[in-house]
């Protein structure tokens, strides 16, 4: 054996060990994997015997407590909220180093507009499609206005209160925290196409796949998972489980995010010089790697506040798993992938192994909270392997994704999505989309969890994908979705906004991905393919 | 006069410049450039696809010197500049019809 193999022979040979052990002393009956023998109480001592207590005090002391809960509740979702915003930078950091210089101010200048378009759709109505009908969230408050819902029963399928954040009483505290949550996670699935459509759509193109995603495809498949709606109740209607489970959206988030990514990166066409006429794929090398490492690194930052804050509240002492299931899965996916390309193409590849991270992430999103440490491991791990051989064949297909969103974002998030189908261990979800017991999956004896989330992930992608295919479909006849050749072969920069991100460079650098201007159409439509100048 | 010109490793330019200095070295221009040579490039593999890195980064010198000091300074290059890898670069000696020292007006040698 070589010194390669033996190499990836022990590292698979050390994390097998890892997961083996970890399953084994899980075993073990857990401690307290909920919190519940913190009460607190034992922190004080026991003055109160032959005090006398008024029944008025304690009215007072139990309001008082449990506006503190809220409060508590509040600030935890509203700083959660912010870290998942600060994600924001990383994702531009991420792409833009993943992306020529050339079209480096084109790649951020979509990455701050996404967030203010898109914003602004959800707040006009997205927000309230998604979120018009949820129910009551006790960990905000437990009061909320948002009640008006299409849909009977166990059927909904849109929420109707909340429009501009005014309609229907929605004027309120509760609201605009749940709001100011939902938003970022709204944005988290409205940047992730840009790592798909890089390089090549207009401006105006994308603006429009913001505003799809912002007011309809993010939060009409968000309110059938998290706004009370069918897809979550097929526990209570079909008997599928707890109904379709995602803790903090690795379907209905970074799979929305990587389906549409996918449609659109197929609509547009890959980059000129991506493919050869033979159908090999030609390395069109990021220009900042740098910027992907630091972009990674926000980005797990962030997620520090995306996986625990998605319990709307610190009064939920689960977050202490949550946080460190994120961990695990980030920095095994990130082994993973190195150890895979390091056997698979000779050296470890930097960016492919931040996306192995990335793709760890998104996997442990849906089942953070209902897996123990050891099956975090396990979905990290897969995460890792998944997303090497998927970007292998996407290019493979001939769909050009600069960045892997697609393998990251739309690959892992249904592998997440699954997951929890099989590894959540049944010690928390009591009550979880009001059916009774905690949330298990295949391997703790429910396979009817694993079916509902096939069932997320099928509705979820024929959606995502479906949508977005549609509406970029239609609008290529109507609008440019995609620069002319000229422009994409001297950078989007100056055409598009009229300025260089790097105005000093004086040389155009032109190693991979130059590529001659005779590009010619052949196959179906926007397939292209140009050779490699041969210098 | 005459101007010696050379491309060499990047990471060899402090070794070249400290033998320059014991040559009693009076002025360089250094530029940072890329190219190939016989060996041409080398292959990478970049997110599961191979390319070429054609043009390799090499540091380009230029010295203006007095005719008998251009072999001596030319050889003080090769010898600083040798790894005896493939890459190491060139040196080539071109004759100079015209010098001035900008500031002074001085010509020809005296602008040296």
């Amino acid at each position: 054996m070589s010194s390669g193999k033996k190499f990836v022979a022990m590292s698979l040979l050390t994390f097998i060990v890892i997961i083996v052990l970890g399953a084994v002393w899980g075993h073990h009956a857990p401690a307290d994997p909920v919190g519940q023998n913190f009460t607190g109480l034992a922190n004080y001592p026991k003055t109160t015997t032959n005090v006398p207590v008024s029944q008025a005090g304690l009215n007072q002391l139990a309001s008082d407590s449990a506006r503190l809960g809220v409060s508590i509740n509040f600030t935890w979702t509203l700083v959660t909220g912010f870290l998942v915003l600060f994600m924001q930078v990383g994702f531009a950091f991420l792409v833009t180093g993943l992306t020529r210089a050339k079209n480096a101010g084109h790649m951020m200048m979509m990455n701050i507009a996404a967030f203010a378009v898109a914003l602004l759709a959800y707040y006009a109505v997205g927000f309230a499609f998604q979120f018009g009908g949820i129910a009551p969230i006790a960990n905000l408050g437990g009061v909320s206005p948002l009640t008006g819902i299409f849909g009977h029963g166990s059927a909904g399928v849109i929420g109707l209160h909340g429009f501009f954040l005014q309609s229907h009483g929605t004027y309120d505290v509760g609201v605009m925290v749940l709001f100011l949550f939902e938003v970022v996670f709204m944005e988290t699935a409205g940047y992730i196409i840009i790592g798909a459509i890089a390089e090549r759509i207009s401006f105006a193109g994308f603006l429009l796949a913001e505003i799809a995603m912002g007011a309809v495809i993010y939060p009409i498949y968000g309110m059938w998972m998290w706004g009370g709606g069918w897809l979550a109740h097929l526990g209570i209607s079909a008997h599928m489980g707890h109904g379709a489970v995602d803790f903090a959206g690795s379907g209905v988030v970074h799979g929305t995010g990587g389906w549409a990514a996918l449609a659109l990166a197929m609509v547009l066409g890959p980059r000129i010089g991506k493919f050869n006429k033979d159908g090999s794929a030609n390395a069109i090398p990021g220009h900042n790697i740098p910027y992907v490492v630091v972009g990674t690194l926000i980005l797990v930052f962030g997620w520090m506040g995306f996986n625990p804050g998605s319990t709307l509240g610190a009064t939920d002492l689960r977050i202490g798993l949550v946080a460190v299931n994120t961990l695990l899965a980030a920095c095994v996916g990130f082994v993973m992938a190195m150890i895979i390309t390091n056997a698979k193409y000779g050296k470890p590849d930097i960016s492919m192994s931040c996306n192995g991270m990335l793709a760890g992430l998104v996997a442990i999103t849906a089942g953070c909270a209902f897996v123990a440490p050891w099956a975090a491991v396990v979905i990290g791990g897969v995460a890792g392997v998944l997303v090497v051989y998927s970007v292998a064949f996407f290019d493979r297909v001939l769909v050009d994704d600069p960045c892997g969103a697609i393998s990251v974002h739309g690959v892992n998030g249904a592998w997440g999505v699954l997951s929890v189908g099989l590894f959540a261990d049944g010690t928390y979800g009591a009550g979880w989309n009001g059916v009774t017991g905690n949330v298990k999956g295949l391997f703790y004896g429910d396979v009817g969890q694993l079916w509902a989330q096939i069932a997320h992930v099928f509705v979820g992608f024929v959606w995502a994908w479906g949508i977005m295919w549609i509406i970029f479909t239609i609008a290529k006849r109507f609008m440019q979705i995609r620069v002319s050749e000229e422009v994409e072969l001297q950078g989007l920069d100056v055409p598009e906004f009229g300025v260089l991100a790097y105005p000093d460079f004086v040389l155009h650098h032109a190693a991979a991905g130059h590529v001659t201007t005779d590009a010619e159409e052949v196959g179906n439509g926007s397939t292209r393919t140009v050779d490699l100048e041969k210098s | 006069m005459k101007l010696v010109v050379a491309v060499v490793k990047p990471h060899k330019l402090e070794d070249v410049k400290a033998a320059l200095e014991n040559l009693g070295l009076q002025g360089i221009t250094i530029t940072e450039v890329q190219g190939f040579g016989r060996q041409r490039g080398h292959a990478e593999v970049y997110r599961g696809a191979e390319y070429k890195i054609d043009f390799v980064p090499k540091v380009k010198l230029e010295i203006l010197v007095d005719d008998g000091d251009a072999v001596k300074i030319a050889e003080g290059i090769q010898t600083a500049a040798r790894t005896g890898k493939i890459g190491d670069g060139k040196v080539w000696v071109l004759p100079v019809e015209y010098l001035a020292r900008i500031r002074t007006g001085e010509l020809g040698s005296e602008a040296l």
